[in-house]
């Protein structure tokens, strides 16, 4: 090199290229500077300033953006240039939350280690007043904005090395900060996860989500063969390399189970080598009640109990039971297999639901087990994306659009036409899929995930239906007006299948009578709704909102006037589902009457959320009623803001797991509520009160009166 | 139950019955020539009108075993006993034509009556107590999980109390003194005599206790409320349900007793 | 307002699901108080039965004549079919006879009919109303004129008034009486003293009833039968010829001890107006005139006080009616003057004081009774068991007894 320039750092003399910052200089020579925000694969930017050298200036000045200059005399360590980093020192640790998460996690801080060795423990300075906040939407980082220096390492990263152009600044002076996209969420950004911006910065601000504390059971897969895995192909290695325990691979034998339904778990399942079995082991039963009656006595009591066929109407209605994995079983044999680049378990990995079906080894299998970050990753790659869209329009698209009875008539040439134009589009929670009055141009079939159809009103929304796996709504608009009538937002993580409007009307054109029937489903909802309108738009009243009564459908409720306490309705209820209630006689009071606890049929029903094999689901009556194919996992109870479902231990028949084939009792956990005691006239508990107490009404005309009278009172 | 309007129709009927069944008796007691007794014919009828009724009456018990047999609504069961329950007594009374010298017949009398007694005070129970515990006890629970809630109440007073409140040393160990000496022994055994804390206990409490304690205080005054209305309630359902202990046993033995006479005083 | 919020949620989730399953004091102590008395009843029915006893199914206690049959049930419950142990006729008339009413009778009821035991009763024969009045209160008969009223349903009620009261009845007595004169005051009375007559001074209750009205015991003292002034004794209340033999044994016997006196002058007889006669010639003349003076005295006027004399033709003696006094005026009732004795007399029997005539029934009627003896139970009884009988006693017959000492 011709140019080449000599300077003195520290007394000592050096020679390097044009162009070197003294930051680089002093660093070649083995002299470190101090510094931030600077870091080598990364534009200099200077703005920290901790690397301030003394250069023979009026000014102290940043090594790092300042080129070394021919005779230059530079300082890096005398007590103006220590003081003076002292002070910015002070100044950032009297604004960091100390100890910030990653000098918690790995004590690698490097503010921290700095204000350490400059021996800046309490700073003089006070906090600042307005709080920053934190961000916990993305899965795999954790975003402090407290810890954030604004040394923008991490926009740096983002932008420079991976192009992903996700990070960027926002806001001013107090406000300032790190964004992501338009300041959105980091969860809900264009960020593909790849760990770059967690890997730049220098404090806690961004860290990865302690997944150092899962180690996961499998040998542990390297960061350098995953990278052979195109998949991650544009993943930072150290990010890898950090979730290295987030990722396994697994060998399971013939025969070995996998996951088991109903179990909590994290983690999703990639299919490399080998099949697998997905299946639903828990027996369908004792949601509804058993009528079998087998003994003569047994055959006389269930006769005076004057039961009806044990069916609901609408029962067998469908004959898929959608599960966390790119098929759905049928009803009757729910059994399906899974090869080579399936991916199963994405909805518990994702959005922490159980585990909706059993999955056991069909042949030896090899797999990758990993954790919801490693997942996002994988999901955000778009290789990926493509394979399983192809997975999904090759195998599940006519499972899918069957297991919808008013579909099962469309014949095989027309699911084949349909292959290639659907799209496979992904919503994040909160998203909006289509909005109240704007154009119908698509049909959605819901894949995965809880879509929330609600019609928007000026005071407030009102919750038409929780649609889950298997769903599909966007047909009303289609069929009508042309215009939404609703608007439908993602509640989780949603795909859904998105048919064209062209694609839909061919159909509808080429299929008359399932034209016919969806427009009769169609015209009830429309119904429906309006009715529940006219009840909703009754008076309101506080006690009465805020015991959520206005939600209800039907309470029961006890006249406590007349209730002697005697628990009669409780036992009835029992002796009505197998000896378990489905009613705790406590609750709160409105009026003179005491709601029970047991199944509202709330307009708006959370229990329905997040079921993750559809089993709690509303009838046409818009009763919620709970299918027999329940895993157990207990989120509707958990979800039922009025503990109004609980989870029961029932003994069922299962396989043994020891020897196949022969059938053994087990326990298993089933989530109930009440059915209104559908086989019967009238409920039970009602039938069984002696004291004319216990009574099921519609609130909102059962307390008119009261609920008038209040207010006329007041 | 609570009598009310609904009840007019079987009122109207039992009495009809009753007048009915009155005029028959008269005029057979006034022409029977060995006078009114149980082993006339019409004796017999009265007799077995009235044990089929008081067994009727006794189904209830067996019909509430039974709760979801469609058999009848149990409000109308419920009805049922109590109307023709108290019917069933004049008639048993016209079968014995108002004597009763054997050992048995007045044994069977004597429970009848107990049973009537104590039925018709548990009806009266039943019709005004409801109401009181209405008004009375708004925290009311389920009465067999008052020893379960009770605990749960005491864990959370002493979870209030532990929780951490920014406050200085010296008054948490004060609150928590107070609690331990005043409130706690209360939670402790609430149903114990004389353990309930005064109601000025909080006002002098919230005096010497600084502010940022009051929300906690305010919160185990209202435990100790609810503990106050479960104490109530306790009362009250034994009330409410005390006198099935009279009832239900001589109604059963009533019912047996009445048998074994039914058979023997057919067999002599 | 606390801090606590009360949701349902919350409410719900502290109760133990399966809270209900449990046995709970209450129902606990219902089980086993309702399974305790049972048993003790059962116990003591049992006990009883080991015992050998029936009391328990005692249907009350038995009359006081059947008393010693408490313990012995077989006695009248006798074995019939497999089971029963019914009481019928016969076992009654092991012991009893029971003559039939009346002959005429269309219906003839069982003894239990109106003989109830096991009531404590103490006479199984005081029977009740209804047992009469089920055929009385409309009488058939089997052909044969019912010689009674044929609808009495109460004494109180269509009882009619008593036989000897009715229109068209008399009194059949031949004695004369008037009441009224006995009952005066100052009445002579024996041996010239002044008396006041009271009914009992005739009418004397012995044991237990009036007794018929005696001559010798009720009248004699004031109506002596003197015949003749040489004796202070009365012929005897006799026939007129056993007063001859009397009179002349009387007179035979005291000429005998006073013969001087068949010669003296025979006086006339002031109260037959007889004219004075020469002395008598011998003694049975003397006596022949004593005896037709005395009888002149006796036919003409003593016995002609009271009875009728008839004389016919042949004879020298009157005939004398019988007196034909009823004893008891209602033949198919019983009435006690005992049970009543502490009522005046004249309460009842209120016409004796002016009674002039023989021929008036000082009987009292049906009403005098029915002022006491009414239905109510502030009136005396008036069933009818009160005064008649059913069975007809006159036609007993005799039964041979069955019990040995040894059973009881």
């Amino acid at each position: 090199m011709s140019d080449q320039i000599q300077l003195t750092i520290d007394a000592i003399p050096v020679t390097v290229p044009a162009g070197t910052t003294v930051f680089d200089a002093a660093r070649m020579n083995g002299i470190a500077i101090p510094t931030l925000c600077h870091q080598q694969n990364e534009t200099p930017v200077g703005v920290c300033r901790v690397c301030v050298v003394e250069a023979g200036g009026r000014v102290l000045t940043a090594s790092c953006v300042r080129p070394a200059e021919n005779g230059m005399k530079v300082s890096t360590n005398s007590e103006k240039v220590r003081g003076a980093r002292r002070t910015l020192l002070e100044l950032l640790m009297a604004d960091h939350p100390s100890p910030c998460a990653r000098q918690r996690q790995s004590n690698d801080c490097e503010l921290e280690h700095l204000a350490t060795l400059e021996g800046v423990t309490a700073p003089r300075y006070p906090r600042r007043l307005s709080p920053r906040g934190q961000d916990d939407s993305s899965l795999v980082i954790a975003v402090d904005h407290e810890a954030c220096i604004l040394c923008d390492r991490c926009i740096r990263g983002c932008d420079e090395i991976r192009h992903n152009d996700v990070l960027g600044r926002r806001g001013k002076g107090f406000n300032a900060g790190i964004a992501f996209d338009l300041n959105n969420p980091m969860g809900n950004s264009d960020c593909v996860s790849c760990g770059e911006c967690m890997v730049s910065c220098p404090t806690g601000a961004l860290t990865n989500k302690s997944v150092v504390r899962t180690v996961l059971p499998g040998e542990p897969v390297e960061a350098e063969e995953l990278k052979q895995l195109h998949y991650f192909e544009k993943v930072s290695g150290t990010f890898l390399e950090l979730n290295k325990n987030a990722v396994v691979r697994r060998h399971f034998r013939k025969g070995e189970v996998v996951c088991r339904e109903g179990e909590y778990g994290s983690t999703a399942f990639y299919i490399l080598e080998g099949t697998a079995h997905v299946f639903l082991s828990a027996p369908m039963a004792h949601v509804q009640t058993g009528g079998g009656a087998t003994g003569l006595f047994s055959k006389l009591t269930s006769r005076l109990a004057g039961r009806q066929q044990d069916r609901r109407e609408g029962e067998n209605e469908r004959r898929k039971i959608p599960i966390d994995a790119s098929v759905d079983l049928p009803y009757d044999n729910p059994v399906a297999e899974l090869g080579p680049g399936d991916l199963f378990g994405e909805m518990t990995c994702m959005s922490l639901y159980p585990r909706s079906a059993t999955v056991q080894a069909a042949t030896d299998c090899v797999m990758f087990e990993m954790l919801r970050n490693v997942l996002d990753i994988m999901q955000r790659n778009k290789t990926l994306k493509a394979q399983l869209d192809a997975n999904y329009r090759k195998r599940a698209l006519d499972d899918h659009l069957r297991s919808v009875p008013i579909f099962s008539s469309l014949t095989e040439e027309f699911i084949d036409s349909l292959r290639d134009r659907v799209e496979l589009v992904r919503y994040n929670k909160g998203d909006m899929i289509c909005h109240q009055g704007d154009i119908a141009d698509a049909f959605y079939l819901i894949r995965i995930g809880f879509v929330k159809v609600s019609e928007v009103y000026p005071d407030d929304d009102l919750v038409l239906a929780y649609l889950g796996r298997g769903g599909y709504f966007g047909e009303i608009g289609l069929l009508g007006e042309g215009r939404r009538t609703a608007t439908c937002t993602a509640l989780d993580h949603v795909e859904v299948v998105r048919i064209h409007g062209e694609d839909f009307h061919r159909m509808m054109e080429e299929f008359p009578d399932v034209r016919q029937s969806l427009e009769l489903v169609a015209q009830a909802h429309l119904e429906q709704n309006q009715q529940r309108m006219a009840v909703t738009s009754n008076v309101p009243l506080n006690q009465f909102l805020t015991q959520g009564l206005m939600e209800a459908q039907s309470l029961l409720i006890l006249d406590l006037e007349k209730c002697t306490r005697c628990d009669n309705c409780v036992r009835a209820c029992a002796d009505a589902h197998d000896g378990v209630t489905r009613l705790i006689r406590e609750g709160l009071r409105f009026d003179k009457y005491l709601v029970a606890t047991s199944c509202r049929q709330c307009r708006d029903p959370l229990c329905m959320v997040g079921c993750p094999v559809g089993s709690i689901r509303r009838r046409n009556s818009l009763e919620v009623i709970i299918e027999d194919w329940c895993i157990g996992c207990g989120l509707c109870a958990r979800n039922c803001p009025y503990g109004n479902i609980n989870m029961h231990p029932f003994t069922v028949m299962v396989d043994s797991p020891e020897s196949p084939g022969r059938r053994m009792a087990a326990i298993k956990q089933k989530a109930t509520s009440c059915d209104l005691c559908t086989e019967h006239a009238e409920p039970s508990c009602v039938y069984a009160c002696p004291h004319d107490a216990a009574h099921r009404v519609d609130p909102t005309k059962f307390f008119s009166a009261v609920l008038q009278q209040t207010v006329t009172g007041t | 139950m609570r009598i009310d309007r609904t009840h007019r129709a079987w009122a109207t009927a039992t009495i009809i019955a009753l007048v009915f069944a009155s005029i028959v008796y008269i005029a057979y007691a006034v022409r029977s020539p060995g006078g009114p007794r149980g082993g006339t014919a019409l004796g017999l009828t009265f007799g077995i009108a009235g044990y089929a009724l008081m067994l009727y009456a006794g189904l209830l018990g067996a019909r509430k075993k039974v709760p979801v047999w469609r058999i009848g609504r149990a409000q109308t069961w419920m009805r049922g006993h109590l109307w023709l329950g108290l019917l069933s007594f004049p008639l048993i009374l016209f079968h014995g034509g108002f004597a009763f010298r054997g050992p048995l017949t007045a044994v069977l009398m004597i429970l009848f009556f107990i049973v009537i007694v104590s039925g018709v005070a548990g009806a009266a129970f039943q019709h005004y107590l409801p109401r009181i515990m209405l008004s009375e006890v708004p925290m009311e629970t389920i009465y067999e999980e008052i020893p379960h809630v009770r605990e749960q109440l005491r864990d959370e007073a002493d979870e209030l109390v532990m929780a951490g409140v920014e406050a200085e040393y010296d008054d948490k160990v004060m609150l928590r003194e107070m609690y331990q000496e005043k409130i706690r022994p209360f939670l402790e055994t609430p149903d114990k005599p004389g353990a309930e804390p005064p109601a000025e206990i909080f006002d002098s409490l919230r005096v010497v206790i600084p502010a940022a304690f009051h929300p906690v205080l305010d919160d185990l005054e209202n435990i100790c409320e609810e503990e106050r209305q479960l104490n109530r309630q306790i009362r009250l359902y034994r009330w409410l349900h005390a006198w099935l202990l009279i009832h239900v046993p001589s109604s059963i033995a009533l019912l047996v007793l009445g048998g074994v006479h039914a058979v023997m005083a057919l067999r002599y | 307002m606390p801090g606590r919020s009360r949701t349902t949620k919350k409410l719900a989730q502290r109760i133990d699901l399966n809270y209900f399953k449990r046995l709970y004091a209450i129902p606990s102590w219902r089980r086993r108080l309702s399974f305790g008395l049972v048993l003790v009843g059962l116990l003591w029915l049992g006990w009883e039965a080991l015992s050998g006893k029936q009391r328990p199914y005692n249907a009350g206690p038995v009359s006081h004549a059947h008393a010693l049959l408490t313990r012995n049930c077989t006695a009248c419950h006798v074995a019939q079919a497999v089971f029963g142990r019914k009481v019928t006729d016969q076992a009654c008339l092991t012991c009893h006879d029971a003559p039939a009413h009346q002959t005429a009778q269309t219906f003839t009821p069982v003894c239990m009919d109106c003989h109830v035991e096991h009531q404590g009763s103490p006479r199984l024969a005081s029977t009740r109303d209804a047992s009469c009045t089920q055929c009385h209160r409309d009488l058939k008969t089997d052909g044969k004129p019912a010689g009674y009223v044929t609808a009495i349903a109460s004494f109180d009620g269509q009882h009619p008034e008593f036989a000897p009261l009715r229109p068209g009845h008399t009194d059949p007595g031949t004695v004369r009486l008037n009441h009224q004169v006995h009952l005066k005051k100052d009445l002579r009375g024996p041996n010239g003293t002044l008396v006041q007559v009271k009914c009992a001074d005739c009418h004397p209750r012995e044991q237990a009833d009036i007794v018929p009205v005696n001559f010798e015991k009720h009248c004699l003292s004031c109506h002596p039968l003197q015949f003749d002034k040489r004796f202070v004794e009365s012929v005897p209340h006799k026939k007129p010829d056993v007063e001859r033999e009397f009179m002349t044994a009387k007179f035979t016997e005291y000429i005998g001890a006073h013969p001087e006196e068949v010669r003296t002058a025979d006086p006339g007889d002031p109260r037959t107006m007889r004219p004075p006669l020469p002395p008598a010639r011998n003694a049975a003349e003397w006596i022949a005139r004593r005896i037709d003076d005395s009888e002149r005295l006796l036919w003409r006027k003593t016995c002609k006080e009271c009875h009728t004399l008839n004389f016919g033709p042949g004879s020298s003696l009157p005939e004398i009616p019988k007196a034909a006094i009823p004893a008891v005026w209602m033949p198919h009732a019983e009435f006690g003057h005992r049970a009543h004795q502490m009522v005046n007399c004249a309460e009842c029997h209120a016409g004796a004081t002016k009674s002039q005539e023989t021929s008036d029934i000082l009987l009292p009627g049906i009403q005098t009774c029915r002022t006491c003896h009414r239905s109510g139970a502030d009136f005396a009884d008036a069933r009818c068991s009160e005064c008649h009988l059913y069975h007809d006693w006159s036609k007993e017959k005799k039964i041979e007894g069955k019990f040995t000492l040894l059973g009881f």
